[in-house]
């Protein structure tokens, strides 16, 4: 790429004319290049040449929108805050914004009648966008007295725009003397609104109507359908927003559709904060190396002799593969190794279920993110271009882009083995009598999004060959079962492998599977060398596991006193093109299918089909928060129809402690229930709130239990040893820390068991050569493995500590005892060491073998353990937009004992707010098989500005008495009740329950308009 | 060939090389995350001449004699050890993948003022996605760093 810097206008515009493009900031373009407009191949850059700086009304052109942001300028100083974020607009300026034709700000330069200064002369701004021509130098702004300013994205803030709106106004003596009204931004074209304008003009402003206004608005605005956004949504948006922005907001009287709880007393909770949490705060062990970037993920590993590796997808929904030619990938300089199918020396296939899903494809693939081939250079520039001269001759089969397509008769097939992977079927009582009972009865199709696990660390790591076998460093969940599938597919003996999978820089079930460890394994292994493979977030985004879609239809009856009499479930999820874990969720979600009460009568049904929807997989929460999600709208439209509120219809069908599960399996003592509804009803969120002039508020709750650990089929047991070497208590633990606080629990738990303090432990985990394997860092099973591995492993090294202490010391063990630093004197007052740990020498690891508690039931995959949680919800309902805002959440949990504070209370938070995203903004929609979203730019997770201002989380902590089983787990519990709470809190708002997640803002305001 | 300053130390890079792939790639000075590459998630926020910017955004010839700041160089920053010590005290991140990024934004705005108020706080983490915490755990740091920066000022 050449870039000039040329000294004067005229050079710039003579290098322009000749086909460079010019530059000021620059910020746009890596956006651009993202979705496919190539790069130039001359930037000219202008930013020196052009005027910056404000002075009145007239901006410099290369003003950056930041210090405009700050500026104080009528309506362009706010519509400034919404473009991109600080970071960005330090280098967007404003002649980019406007010279780009698609801008944010274009609506407010129109209203703000703006006058562009070019080399080419001075126009008004819809003459420049009408045709543009000459640099931009300065703009020139007319405001009046008033103005109004609306940006509409995807989400609450950093996000590209579906519409902008923006008007000023000048009444003088109520009569509307001067008014302009604009729209545009993102796909919508600029368009100033003359019609409308025309009409207003001379108008009393008393006299305007409202609805005739927002019509008029309506049908003058032209705006385009997008992947994301209707054109009917587009112009509803920015008539109401324009409207309101006039004529303010009209008066609306609170509903509330949800019946207020008596109040409760709170039942024991433990308050989980810094400030409430004393001496139980701990700064985490791996925070401080964290925040300052001195940690070293495994994708940040570098070497000289590191190759860099690339791997080729099939960006092909579904086609047979007829010939890979990679000869001119090969010859390629540079190229160390190109592997496809042909150097698999063993199974060529993997999946934690099945093993259905291809390392490398080799007769066809079946979603665009599929691997057929990869390469090791010695650089990434290298690897790409012998990427692209890799030759792959395909032929297009039908695409199976839907569920219910993929279970058609005749339906073309992704396997051999048919569409239909799993069916699952639960059955009760007696169905016909249940609804002969039922007077009240709700049904509804519930449905819910394929969620990206979004982790800010993609895919990646590195591998080398170690003597005859493979060293392996990649983000991962589970070491041991990473180990065993290589081992199948390079036909290794699992002990010449190791496999190393901590830290990841994040995971949520979506680093479960493997991800780029056989591309990675093949291609250390031809070359020789150590590779190393990071993808990119595009990369990601198309290959990556998702959250399987589901859609859940139930049908739940009760009688007149609010008792479930009988419930009939049918769900179909899309597995994407292989099992991976998808069977396990759909289990989950069917054994979730009453919710934590007790339903004598119902059926199930659930089906997991593979389509070419990408590939659907393992993700926090694991098909219980989508069950949750249904059963949990469903009580509260139950409520309202039987006029109770939402806690008294849950208390009257909470099952009873100590029944069976919903299989029909034992299940574990302890159960909370009872007192997650009474934390719900001693929750002060029930209370009235301010919300704003154009907002409805809603408050609503839900009621949430997670099964933990893998089930009764699946083998689930762990290894666990204790050691002291080098004056440290060494906890060997094969976990992962993917952020969770792994680390943190087995500093704690060790501590909290023997004595010492928590900088007297080390935690070795993450790696199958230093660790043991404890089974896999999923399904919120962590915390009981710590816990269970420290209770059954302490004593022993407890007692041969104290021997070994009573020798050196020529004292008997009863006077001895292990305090912070090493062994103190149990007969002392004071806690000082009289021994350290490293005076004491080593003691070899003390290793023990258990298993995760499970019941007998074997007739399906069913929970022993359980964890509960209730949340709450205040939301605003934004009524020009259709957005939902998050005022409040509300956790109560009981998982058992807490083990360590900080990092439970980063489970919670994380929880709801990846909640939060899942319900209101996260969705990969698809076409074709092709995923619409293709990055961070329209994927949207929450940002600072979606979460809620408050969020409250408590523990309540105790166990029943003589409860073995310790600490449940924390991972999933806080996902699992917020787009229930959510929902039912809009509903209390709007009076109607959205069931589509994330909510389409156009279908919230179709909701509000049937309830008015 | 253009020349900038890395954390006070002479650098180079070609006018059209992205700084991120720079960083990264060829100076292996990973300290800065790649997350998004199209400034969409900020985890490659350092500070340019002191401003918080995302390094997938800017290329050679725009950092042509500028002081490049990465977490690397946090110390040298005024605020960087106070905000460094907050965070560890309230626990700010769960993975730290996007702590590098959150870190340069927080510590770029606490710079240029010490006493911002909870929205601008805010608005300074908007181009940060950080997927494990849900941001609140952040805030608390950001917010216990500006107390503890008020009480080293009185």
């Amino acid at each position: 790429m050449k870039i000039s810097r040329p000294e004067s206008l005229d050079d710039a515009l003579s290098l322009i004319a000749d086909g460079g493009v010019a530059v000021a900031g620059g910020s746009g373009f890596q956006l651009d290049f993202s979705q496919g407009v190539p790069a130039p191949e001359h930037y000219v850059r202008i930013g020196h040449l052009i005027p910056t700086g404000i002075e009145g009304c007239t901006i410099g052109a290369g003003t950056p929108l930041e210090d405009i942001r700050h500026a104080g300028i009528p309506l362009l100083s706010e519509a400034c805050a919404t473009v991109g974020a600080p970071n960005v607009r330090r280098l967007a300026t404003l002649g980019g914004n406007l010279a780009w034709g698609k801008g944010c700000l274009i609506p407010a330069l129109i209203a703000l009648d703006a006058q562009v200064e070019t080399t080419a002369g001075r126009v008004p701004v819809l003459d420049y966008l009408a045709a543009p021509s000459g640099i931009v130098l300065s703009v020139c702004i007319r405001p009046l007295a008033h103005a109004f300013w609306r940006k509409v994205g995807l989400r609450q803030a950093f996000t590209a725009s579906i519409i902008s709106s923006a008007g000023t106004l000048l009444v003088l003596e109520d009569q509307i003397a001067n008014v302009r009204l604009a729209v545009g931004g993102g796909a919508t074209p600029p368009q100033r609104l003359s019609g409308v304008e025309n009409w207003l003009m001379g108008q009393s402003i008393w006299d305007v109507d409202p609805d005739d206004l927002k019509a008029r608005i309506e049908s003058e605005i032209t705006a385009p359908d997008c992947a994301f956004r209707t054109s009917n949504y587009r112009k509803r948006v920015a008539a109401a927003a324009l409207t309101a922005g006039m004529l303010g907001h009209v008066e609306k009287a609170p509903t509330s559709a949800i019946t207020r709880p008596a109040a409760t007393p709170a039942p024991d909770l433990t308050e989980l904060s810094r400030a409430d949490g004393g001496n139980r705060w701990h700064t985490r062990p791996d925070m401080p190396a964290k925040i300052r970037g001195a940690l070293e993920y495994l994708t940040d590993k570098r070497g000289d002799d590191m190759l860099v590796g690339r791997i080729l997808r099939a960006g092909r929904a579904h086609a047979k593969i007829l010939s890979i030619d990679t000869s001119k990938a090969e010859a390629l300089e540079g190229v160390k190794a190109v592997v496809t199918h042909r150097d698999i020396d063993g199974l060529n296939g993997f999946g934690i279920v099945f093993q259905d899903q291809p390392a490398l494809c080799s007769d066809k693939v079946r979603y665009t993110g599929d691997p057929v081939a990869a390469v090791a250079a010695v650089d990434g520039e290298t690897a790409e271009k012998a990427l692209s001269l890799i030759k792959v001759d395909y032929e297009d089969l039908p695409v199976v882009d839907s569920v219910e397509g993929a279970l058609a008769e005749g339906a073309v097939q992704v396997h051999e083995s048919g569409n239909l992977v799993t069916e699952v079927i639960h059955d009760k009582g007696d169905l016909a009598d249940g609804w002969a009972k039922a007077v009240h009865i709700v049904e509804d199709t519930y449905v819910t999004p394929r969620q990206m696990h979004g982790f800010m660390e993609t895919e990646g790591g590195w591998a080398a060959p170690e003597g005859d076998g493979l060293l392996m460093c990649a983000g991962g969940q589970h070491g041991a079962r990473d180990r065993l599938q290589l081992s199948r597919i390079l036909d290794l003996p699992e002990d010449q492998l190791r496999i190393v999978t901590s830290p990841t820089g994040g995971a949520f079930g979506g680093k479960d599977e493997l991800t780029v460890q056989p591309a990675l394994a093949l291609l250390a292994r031809k070359s020789g060398s150590p590779v190393r493979l990071h993808l990119s977030r595009a990369e990601s985004v198309q290959a990556g596991t998702k959250r399987n879609p589901m859609w859940l239809k139930m049908k739940t009856g009760c009688d007149a006193e609010g008792r479930i009499v009988a419930q009939e479930v049918d769900v179909l999820a899309d597995s994407g093109a292989y099992a991976s874990l998808s069977p396990g969720v759909l289990e989950t979600a069917m054994e979730h299918v009453v919710g934590p009460y007790q339903v004598a009568n119902f059926h199930a049904r659930g089906r997991l089909a593979y389509t070419n929807n990408g590939a659907g997989g393992a993700f926090r929460g694991f098909g219980a928060n989508q069950m949750t999600f249904a059963i949990e709208c469903q009580i509260d439209r139950l409520a309202e129809l039987t006029g109770l509120d939402p806690i008294e219809i849950r208390r009257r069908n909470l099952r009873t402690p100590g029944s069976p599960g919903v299989l029909g399996q034992r299940v574990a003592p302890s159960e909370r229930l009872v007192e997650m509804l009474d934390a719900s009803g001693a929750s002060p969120l029930w209370t009235p709130f301010e919300v704003g002039p154009d907002e409805i508020a809603g408050v609503g709750m839900a009621l949430n239990y997670q099964g933990n650990g893998l089930g009764t089929i699946p083998e689930d047991q762990a290894d666990f040893a204790l050691a002291l070497k080098d004056g440290k208590i060494v906890a060997l633990c094969g976990l992962d820390e993917i952020g969770q606080g792994m680390i943190a629990s087995l500093h704690a738990a060790v501590s909290a068991k023997l004595g010492c303090g928590r900088d007297d432990v080390v935690a070795v985990f993450g790696d199958t050569k230093a660790a043991p394997d404890s089974g896999s860092t999923t399904a919120s099973r962590g915390g009981y493995v710590v816990w269970r591995g420290v209770e059954e492993t302490a004593p022993a090294l407890e007692a041969a500590i104290l021997e070994r202490a009573s020798a050196r010391l020529g004292r008997p063990v009863e006077e001895l005892k292990i305090v912070p630093g090493g062994i103190g004197d149990a007969l002392a007052n004071t806690g000082a060491p009289i021994l350290s740990f490293a005076e004491l020498g080593d003691i070899d690891p003390i290793q023990e073998h258990y298993a995760f508690p499970k019941t007998e039931y074997t007739k399906g995959n069913a929970r022993f353990i359980f964890a509960f949680g209730a949340t709450l919800a205040r939301v605003a309902v934004n009524r020009v937009t259709g957005f939902v805002r998050i005022v409040d959440l509300e956790m109560h949990t009981a998982a058992g004992p807490v083990i360590d504070m900080a990092s439970y209370l980063g489970q919670m938070e994380g929880g709801l707010v990846q909640g939060v995203g899942f319900t209101l903004t996260e969705d990969m929609p698809m076409r074709d098989g092709n995923p619409l979203a293709k990055n961070f730019d329209t994927y949207m997770m929450p940002t600072v500005r979606d979460v809620p201002k408050a969020m409250r989380v408590t523990a309540h902590e105790g166990l029943d008495d003589g409860d073995p089983f310790g600490p449940r787990g924390a991972g999933e519990l806080g996902i699992g009740a917020a787009t229930p709470a959510i929902a039912n809190a809009v509903a209390d708002a709007l009076g109607k329950w959205p069931v589509v997640t994330p909510f389409p803002q156009e279908t919230i305001l179709d909701l509000m308009e049937g309830a008015q | 060939m253009i020349r900038f300053s890395l954390n006070g130390t002479p650098a180079e890079i070609a006018p059209d090389a992205m700084l991120l792939t720079h960083l990264r790639e060829a100076l292996g000075a990973t300290d800065t995350k790649v997350g998004c590459e199209i400034g969409r998630c900020g985890a490659c926020t350092i500070l340019h001449n002191g401003a918080p910017m995302n390094a997938c955004l800017l290329m050679g010839w725009q950092v042509e004699g500028a002081e490049i700041t990465t977490i690397a160089g946090i110390a040298s920053v005024p605020a960087g050890e106070v905000l460094v010590r907050a965070m560890e005290i309230e626990n700010g991140f769960q993975c730290g993948y996007c702590a590098p990024g959150v870190m340069m934004s927080l510590v770029g705005l606490l710079s240029r003022d010490a006493a911002p108020s909870d929205d601008m706080i805010e608005e300074a983490l908007e181009g940060n996605i950080c997927r494990c915490t849900g941001y609140h755990s952040i805030l608390r740091g950001a917010k216990l760093a500006r107390d503890m920066l008020k009480e080293t000022t009185e």
